[in-house]
């Protein structure tokens, strides 16, 4: 059985049953208490878990991403709230430097068993510091295993298996995707890491997309006369290249377009990764189409201008027939 | 309970219009957020007028203003922003101070010596040390003004900030706008007392003061740029005001206690105090202040105006901005 639910209650949802189900789970970052967090993700929690738990942070992210760092490898599993997935640089030592090498540098006898919630991406006026999908950032630093979320259904499972995971899992949801609606079982699952899902089969061109653009992908694929297979790749790094390629094989033309910026960005390393080793399934030149080399600006026009739009989407699929 | 009034008449006039500026581009602010002419955030100054104009009036022209906290638009209203460039800015409109590209978050301009805002909380501060070292390169004698909420403090950003000023001795003055909250974190649940104690250790000058007294901010600010102005070094205040508005326009503030917010509204709101000390003391009338809240009033209609009949950006102009060009040795220089 399913029910609709939206995106930020299957959130809440998956936070609340492995605080459940885990008592060394806990929860940490600004205003996550009685305020419920900037879009209603831990509505709920500090009432049901109390302080010990769930615990409102002075407002510092040194503090929240350093302080996940030393308790998860003392042996709890800490979901650390970063209310804007922009400040993951305000905490720039401890989120590039030290997360994701200590396990490494430990020669892997340190467990960072830590998930990083921050909301990102574009689309509510909100300017150039806190509008930026960083998942490019990530996916730069290897050691991170980094997570977005499309629907209220890989919301949910993606989470619950981030919290589950033994590794720094950097967990993206999108703010403009938060009211959305969608299906997610009754029952109690999980979705798998580092795989991606072939969300729709076509023949003719697959698209790689992920949060807001894989929404506006399949917009577009619907407004064109052209039968797309649509791939979501939920985990950015370690990245499922296999399900990608096996689709390009298929289909033989590729488009990436991705909330990151386009200069050295997802895009262009997902492309890459199916040219460099699946040359030969291609018919055309493959497409990527990301944010537009420019810090986001808050006037809703320009904002409009250097996101991908639905129209951006359509002429790349359309470009490499 | 009444006040002398500590000023002169025309400061005191002054400093009431100034408070007045902002409650009233505010409130219409707020009027056209609901509307929906505002996209974005709006997060309002209710309690912080009085800590904005005593601070800006203690500042020359000449001296940095780095905007921190979340209380900003007051603060760019009494660095001498022009509200029509404000307003639109606010609505991301070409004749906003930052043409579209900042919003209400970002609002700089240089010849007003108004540095603008980090959006990331608490990283304005070492950039304000900056341009206080600047200006003494320069030989000049003037100084940078920043805030911070108390929220902010907690960012070793600030600390560092601290340091780094203390170190070199250079004019800086850091205040503190305490307002009890940062969203829904008390501010009574950090450590210090008093949050100006954090330049103990650093061995910098503290006052912590009540920043919903106009007066007051004005004298301790003006006393703390004089020192900065003289060699003395940097100052760290603490303004402790009321927030008396929600975090952000939409907060329901569950989170609050509503008898607290009434009695803060009651005894802490700088405007109607103000108004009435200048009044019992005979300062201005009854009368001339309904002039003034008139002739705002029409400023703030004109503001509107202004950002309304403001064109839309050409979707281009995304791309201005990035990089001054040519880069060096690719072409001629400006
Ligand atoms: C580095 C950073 N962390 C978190 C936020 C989100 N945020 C915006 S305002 C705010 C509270 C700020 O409180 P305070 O510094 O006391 O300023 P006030 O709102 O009281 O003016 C928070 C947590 C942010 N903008 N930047």
């Amino acid at each position: 059985m399913t029910r609709e639910i939206t995106y930020i209650e299957a959130v809440a949802e998956a936070i609340d049953e492995e605080m459940d189900r885990d008592d060394d789970v806990i929860l940490f970052g600004e205003d996550v208490e009685d305020f419920g967090g900037n879009f209603g993700e831990t509505a709920g929690l500090h009432e049901k878990y109390d302080d010990d738990r769930v615990r409102n942070t002075p407002l510092a992210e040194i503090g929240i991403a350093g302080m996940a760092l030393g308790a998860a490898v003392g042996g709890i599993r800490p979901v650390a709230e970063l209310q804007f997935a922009d400040f993951a640089a305000t905490a720039g030592d401890e989120i590039f430097n030290q997360i994701p090498k200590q396990p490494y540098v430990s020669g892997g006898s340190l467990e960072v068993p830590l998930t990083i919630f921050a909301p990102s991406g574009a689309g509510i006026g909100a300017g150039a510091q806190h509008s930026q999908s960083v998942h490019s950032w990530l996916g730069n630093v290897p050691g991170w295993v980094v997570v977005t979320a499309t629907t209220p259904y890989d919301a949910k499972g993606l989470l619950k298996s981030a919290i589950r995971d033994d590794n720094p899992v950097f967990y993206l949801p999108h703010k403009a995707l938060v009211e959305t609606q969608g299906e997610v079982p009754d029952e109690e699952y999980t979705l798998p890491l580092g795989e991606a899902v072939v969300e729709e089969e076509g023949e003719d061109v697959t698209v790689v997309a992920t949060q807001v653009m894989f929404h506006r992908a399949k917009e577009a694929a619907a407004d064109l006369d052209v039968n797309v297979e649509l791939i979501n790749p939920r985990t950015f790094a370690p990245l499922d290249t296999e399900t990608i390629a096996e689709s390009v094989e298929k289909t033989g033309r590729l488009v990436v377009v991705d909330e990151t910026v386009e200069r050295y960005g997802t895009q262009s390393h997902i492309a890459n990764e199916i040219v460099e080793n699946h040359f030969f399934s291609f018919d055309a030149p493959p497409k990527t189409i990301g944010v537009k080399d420019v810090p986001i600006p808050v006037s809703p026009t320009l904002e409009t201008e250097v996101i991908p739009g639905t129209e951006r989407i359509k002429a790349g699929i359309e470009s490499v027939f | 309970m009444t006040h002398d009034v500590s000023v002169d008449d025309e400061m005191a006039k002054h400093l009431l219009q100034e408070m007045l500026r902002i409650k009233i581009f505010e409130e219409e602010t707020k009027a056209r957020y609901e509307e929906g002419e505002i996209p974005g955030f709006v997060h309002l100054d209710r309690g912080h007028e009085g800590s904005h104009a005593g601070m800006a009036a203690a500042m020359r022209d000449d001296d940095w203003l780095a905007v921190g906290g979340a209380r900003l638009v007051g603060q760019y209203i009494v660095k001498g922003v022009p509200l029509g460039e404000i307003m639109a800015e606010l609505y991301g409109r070409t004749g906003g101070s930052n043409k579209g590209h900042g919003g209400q978050m970002h609002v700089s301009k240089v010849d007003r010596k108004l540095y603008g805002h980090a959006a990331t909380i608490g990283s304005g501060q070492n950039p304000a040390v900056g341009l206080a070292l600047a200006e003494e390169m320069k030989g000049t004698d003037n100084v940078a003004v920043t805030t911070i909420g108390d929220g902010g403090t907690s960012r070793g950003s600030f600390h560092t900030a601290l340091i780094f000023a203390a170190y070199w001795d250079l004019p800086v003055v850091f205040i503190i706008e305490n307002n009890g909250w940062a969203i829904s974190t008390p501010s009574e649940s950090l450590p210090p007392d008093r949050l100006s104690d954090y330049g103990d250790p650093v061995n910098i000058p503290t006052e912590s003061i009540d920043g919903s007294d106009v007066e007051t901010v004005y004298h301790t600010v003006s006393e703390a740029i004089d020192r900065a102005r003289d060699g003395g070094g940097p100052t760290v205040i603490e303004s402790r005001v009321a927030r008396l508005n929600p975090h952000f326009e939409g907060d329901k503030e569950t989170y609050r206690d509503e008898e607290e917010l009434e009695r803060a509204l009651e005894e802490k709101d700088p405007v109607k105090n103000y108004r009435e000390r200048v009044l019992e003391a005979g300062v201005v009338s009854e009368s001339e202040i309904e002039d003034i809240i008139d002739t705002i009033e029409r400023e703030v209609q004109e503001a509107v105006e202004y950002a309304r009949e403001s064109p839309d950006p050409e979707p281009e102009a995304a791309y201005e901005h990035v990089y001054k060009t040519p880069l060096y040795g690719q072409g001629e220089q400006e």
